[in-house]
């Protein structure tokens, strides 16, 4: 493994949700390890497996794990850290000012960018030499920050307004105020990070077109920080051999095999490994170790009972959707689980019923756009480009309210109009445009603002709460957008996830926001089931059978409603195959 | 010379960049505190999602959200007592409440109206 040699002290593993980044980060601290070095392993990963993997128990604080000489681990949460973060402010003020705006303060410090700057006030400390960290060689941690936590870190202007005064100024720095750790201690964190000789980062990505192109975004704006050493591990990649066995199997390679060919071109330069897709779960240290080595033995053919995945599909949710003859239906999920897919397959079912449909998407890539336009009777598509968007929205701001600035003044509008609340309002405005057509028709969109960014957006939030103010108990007939998003008969929120651990639990935070809010979800979609694919090669079907788990726990624990979409042998692009999604049967044209 | 607290709404960023549309006033407003602290000016701001217990420990600024709410807010005090409720004061407000002569307009103003959005 390239990202193995000769590593220096700080490892960060990065990438989205399911990749694999903790397992990959467990094995180069137990490899490490077991090469002689002392090592701690920082894990916050919210479904962190650490403390099972290893036997014993973890929890904020370092603890020795005696399976592995040498090794510690340290596991922090960061929900944990933010709600900690949040009582210190808080806390003090609770049953002293009034309750609703007690609310209003919490929801305030309830953001993304609150939870990445608590966590990374836990991992200052650690960055820092300090005699905590001292007897160690090197330090490897499951995540690393995003560029706009660094840039906010490094932004000289915003430190010197807000330590100086004492007082919170015009600055983004909101997240920031009320956390304990000094200023020197930030600036030498930020600045280990950056040195290349003290830091290597390692981009972690699975072998899917999108996915990468993601990757690549984030290589981008890391690099544009300063964190300029980047590894590549393209993790769980299907063995060649496993194509043979199974069409599906076949069609996965060669579908793989395409998207490295067409690598965008900031991760072709870098250093790469590949590891290929294990058939086990990757608990306990024999697993662990085997990740790295490089060596895959064949799966063995196993009985060849049928996997069953009782489950509804796709198909009985669009019957439901149906019903209400118009209305809202927003995807919602993490970046690679197939909204833009999901959306445009809903769309096409929904229009070929008879409905009039409206899908708006956000793809980047457009093609699957481009070949529905036009296609089907009832069917109108648009799309938004949210790059195009979020530029336009940070011109427009800056060379409106930003006009009247000074240079530093420009500097921390700029560096606000950066954080992701922007990029997720920019996009929703855009989409907003077209959700009044929705009291006369289908209006299908692949995003969903979050409930944290619904209830920031004042335009929805306060004219909700002037409204029912004066309507009062007399309960009127005012519907306000936030109350159209509430009403599960005008609008229903779809939650994609994959069958796997982390980004299920993904979704149930995404849940929870959404609770937040009033919202409550109306189905989940489990998507590129490996199982409901029934496939044949021994990994696939190890595979599968893993899943079960997964889909279990979503149809009881976590949604009311739901249903699995296959994984499908071919990119579903053009009516015929999105209705393959469906289990719709596709009779010859 | 006359001391002014300033108890902003609950913000995110005091640029409001956060909400649905970045208010010019707040961006305004900024330059202004700016400038009148550069003459001499005591200004202090306390934003609600940041310091809280500056709203608590005040009986004015208390009583006030109690009242109103914090959609009432920002509430501006000289010397402890309510000077203005429910916007922020213009550079000629802060000029006169301070003693600080004002200058002609340095800063360009972002819209043709200079205050809230055309």
């Amino acid at each position: 493994m390239k990202f193995l040699e000769q590593p220096p002290r700080f490892l960060f593993f990065t990438g989205k949700g399911g990749v694999g980044k903790t397992s990959i980060a467990c094995a180069t601290a137990i490899q490490l390890a077991y090469g002689g070095k002392n090592v701690l392993l920082v894990s916050t990963d919210p479904a962190s497996n650490v403390g099972q993997v290893f036997g014993v128990e973890i929890g904020n604080r370092i603890t020795v794990l005696p399976a592995v000489p040498r090794l510690s681990a340290l596991e922090i949460d960061p929900q944990a850290a933010a709600q900690a973060y949040r009582d210190r402010i808080v806390g003090p003020v609770r049953g002293i000012l009034p309750e609703a705006v007690v609310k209003g303060i919490e929801e305030q410090l309830s953001g993304g960018c609150t939870t990445e700057i608590a966590a990374f006030d836990e991992f200052t400390g650690l960055l820092v030499e300090s005699s905590l960290t001292a007897s160690f060689d090197h330090i490897v941690f499951d995540t690393a920050p995003t560029g706009h936590t660094i840039r906010m870190l490094q932004l000289p202007g915003a430190w010197t307004g807000f330590l100086e005064e004492g007082k919170g100024d015009a600055s983004c720095l909101g997240p920031l105020a009320g956390l304990e750790k000094q200023r020197a201690q930030y600036k030498a964190a930020v600045e280990a990070l950056a040195d290349e000789n003290r830091t290597r980062l390692i981009l972690v990505a699975r072998a899917q077109q999108s996915t990468l192109r993601e990757v690549a975004r984030t290589q981008m704006e890391l690099a544009a920080v300063g964190l300029g050493r980047q590894y590549l591990v393209v993790n769980g990649l299907l063995p060649r051999a496993e194509a043979a066995l199974d069409p599906l199997a076949a069609a996965i390679c060669q579908r793989e095999q395409a998207a490295l060919a067409a690598i965008p071109r900031e991760l072709a330069d870098l250093p790469r490994d590949v590891i290929a897709l294990l058939p086990f779960n990757l608990v306990g240290i024999p697993a662990l170790r085997q990740l790295l080595a490089g060596t895959t033995s064949p799966v063995a053919a196993d009985d060849g009972e049928p996997i069953t995945l009782d489950a509804p599909g796709l198909s009985t949710l669009v019957d439901g959707i149906a019903a209400d003859c118009h209305g809202l239906v927003m995807l919602m999920g993490k970046g690679g689980v197939g909204k833009t897919t999901l959306a445009a397959a809903i769309a096409v079912e929904l229009a070929r019923r008879g409905f009039p449909v409206h899908l708006t998407t956000s793809d980047p890539a457009a093609h699957l756009a481009e070949t529905l336009h036009g296609s089907l009777e009832h069917l109108t598509v648009s799309r938004i480009d949210p790059h195009a968007e979020i530029e336009r929205y940070r011109r427009e701001v800056m060379e409106t309210k930003g006009a009247a600035l000074d240079a530093e003044g420009r500097a921390l509008l700029e560096e606000d109009l950066r954080s992701p609340c922007t990029e997720e309002i920019a996009v929703f405005q855009a989409f907003a445009r077209v959700i009044r057509e929705a009291g006369q028709k289908f209006v299908v969109m692949d995003t969903a603002p979050t409930g944290h960014t619904l209830l920031l957006l004042d335009a929805t939030g306060a004219y909700h709460r002037e409204v029912v103010r004066h309507v009062g108990a007399k309960g009127g007939h005012t519907i306000t957008p936030m109350m159209q998003l509430q009403d599960p008969r005008q609008t229903k929120v779809l939650l994609v996830t994959l069958a796997e651990t982390t980004p299920v639990l993904e979704a149930a935070s995404l849940q929870d926001d959404l609770r937040r809010a009033e919202i409550e979800p109306w189905a989940w979609i489990v998507n590129n089931s490996v199982a409901a694919a029934q496939p044949q090669s021994p990994l696939l079907r190890q595979r599968a059978r893993n899943e079960l788990r997964e889909v279990e726990a979503v149809a009881t624990r976590y949604a009311s409603r739901y249903a699995v979409a296959p994984l499908l042998k071919e990119e579903p692009v053009g009516v015929v195959r999105l209705q393959e999604l469906l289990g719709v049967a596709v009779e010859a044209a | 010379m006359k001391t002014i607290q300033v108890f902003d709404p609950a913000l995110c960023c005091s640029t409001g960049v956060c909400g649905v549309d970045v208010d010019q006033v707040l961006v305004a407003f900024s330059a202004d505190v700016d400038w009148a602290k550069q003459n001499g000016a005591r200004i202090e701001r306390f934003n609600l999602a940041q310091q809280p217990m500056a709203f608590a420990e005040n009986a004015i600024v208390k009583g006030f959200l109690e009242r109103s709410g914090a959609e009432a807010l920002p509430l501006i005090l000289i010397d402890g007592e309510v000077a203005l409720a429910g916007r922020y004061p213009n550079r000629a407000e802060l000029a006169r409440w301070t003693g600080v002569a004002e200058t002609p307009v340095e800063v360009k103003q972002g819209g043709c109206c200079g205050g809230k959005s055309c």
